[in-house]
């Protein structure tokens, strides 16, 4: 039996709507996941310490602020820094489609927008990635 | 691998740490680790078990004894756990949320989801125990799922156990059970700053005092007010005199524990298991063949 994967949620920034993140937080545990819920209010800082210490699979970032731009590349920097380069992220909330792009090509691995199904993000996180060790 | 880890352990690599938690914690490499931790220079880092209900405030105590620790200027671990389903291996591991954000070098925090309750981690609650005094944390919080009354299992594993409970969570009557009592070494009465907290302390120190050799603190804490953290903080470092040695037949309860969930998630119990379910195995069949399977 392979084991769970663990994943860290979390809401970085100043933002306070913290209801997506824990709906998806529920249906990634009914799926048999482990979800370690990191919080909000989180400088990126505390987040990439949360993945590394947490030894994460996946990261997945809540953000309606609006501050994506700002905030997913200070995260993705941190963790490469980190040796945590093989952790896959996850972004939800309000970002527009212009930016997704953007983000992907930064190294985000899917950006799930409103009205997304909870099937559709289980089935993703259960497609075999790619294997990337540090 | 495990060589190079342990080595980078010894120089304090947190990414080492964060490793080697996994794999021990996943059992696979568990032996290997147990046999070569021991040649590394063991830190006396102090373990102290947190136990209690849940919701009566294991997390946000802790969360407040890092702060008292740090100011200390000692380092802190924490092992933090939450069940796992038994239906589908999910769990949503929330306590380090209510600890406090932390980009401090000083404190490390890891979830553990625990499949079946805290018996089933026991076995692998010693190497990962292990692996953070070789770290060389000063303090080691291990906060349990909050079994409550049957989490006697990792309090054999901690120097000091610290049981929370909360004003108006019983009558004296439920003091008498047995179980957690017995264990306890400190009892909180946490959320002191709530009405009847006093009849509770009263209570407890009541029924303590009809054996008082087993020499039980009891102490009113409050995370809100701060009342009482200091003088718990420093009962953590009192001389335990009541721990000792778990006698050999506990060691050798926690493997049989090991033995068993691997037995329980290997392919073939899987495949009895719908036999059984099936109607297509009679009760001796199968307990001849879950009695091959365990020895």
């Amino acid at each position: 039996m392979s084991a769970p994967q663990r994943i860290v949620l979390a809401k970085v920034g100043l933002d306070g709507h913290d209801r997506g993140i824990k709906v998806v937080a529920r249906a990634l545990r009914d799926a048999g996941m482990h979800v370690i819920y990191a919080g909000l209010w989180l400088t990126p800082e505390a987040v990439v310490r949360v993945v590394a210490d947490e030894d994460a699979d996946w990261l997945g970032l809540s953000l309606l602020s609006g501050a994506h731009n700002t905030l997913v590349p200070r995260v993705l920097e941190l963790l490469r820094g980190a040796g945590m380069g093989h952790v896959r992220i996850l972004l939800g909330g309000i970002i527009p489609e212009a930016d997704v792009h953007k983000l992907h090509a930064m190294g985000v691995a899917r950006v799930f927008g409103p009205g997304t199904s909870m099937d559709d993000i289980v089935a993703f996180l259960r497609q075999p990635g790619e294997a990337v060790h540090d | 691998m495990i060589d190079a880890l342990l080595e980078k352990l010894a120089q304090r690599d947190r990414r080492s740490l964060s490793r080697l938690l996994t794999l021990a914690g996943r059992g696979e490499d568990r032996a290997e680790i147990d046999a070569r931790i021991e040649s590394l220079p063991h830190g006396n880092g102090r373990v102290i078990a947190f136990t209690g209900s849940a919701g009566v405030g294991k997390s946000t105590l802790v969360g407040k004894l890092i702060q008292t620790a740090r100011a200390d200027g000692k380092t802190v671990a924490v092992l933090a756990c939450d069940p796992q389903s038994p239906l589908t291996g999910g769990a949503l591991l929330g306590d380090r949320f209510r600890m406090g954000p932390a980009t401090d070098d000083g404190v490390f925090i890891r979830s553990l989801a625990t499949p079946g309750g805290n018996e089933a981690i026991a076995p692998r609650l010693p190497t990962l125990l292990a692996i953070l005094q070789a770290f060389g944390f000063d303090l080691i919080f291990l906060e349990t799922v909050g079994a409550g009354q049957t989490d006697t299992a990792v309090s054999r594993l901690a120097d000091v156990v610290v049981l929370l409970l909360q004003p108006e969570s019983g009558d004296d009557l439920q003091w008498e059970k047995a179980g957690v009592l017995e264990v306890a070494d400190v009892i909180v009465v946490h959320k002191a700053d709530l009405p009847g907290a006093e009849r509770t302390l009263g209570q407890l120190k009541g029924m303590l005092e009809l054996s008082p050799d087993r020499g039980i603190a009891v102490l009113g804490v409050s995370s809100q007010s701060k009342e009482g953290m200091a003088n718990l903080y420093q009962t953590l470092w009192q001389p335990n005199a009541r721990r000792h040695k778990p006698g050999l037949s506990a060691l050798a309860r926690d493997e049989f524990e090991e033995r068993l969930s691997r037995v329980r998630d290997g392919a073939e119990f899987r495949r009895l298991e719908s036999e059984w379910v099936d109607g297509k195995l009679r009760e001796g069949q199968a307990r001849a063949s879950v009695w091959r399977l365990l020895s």
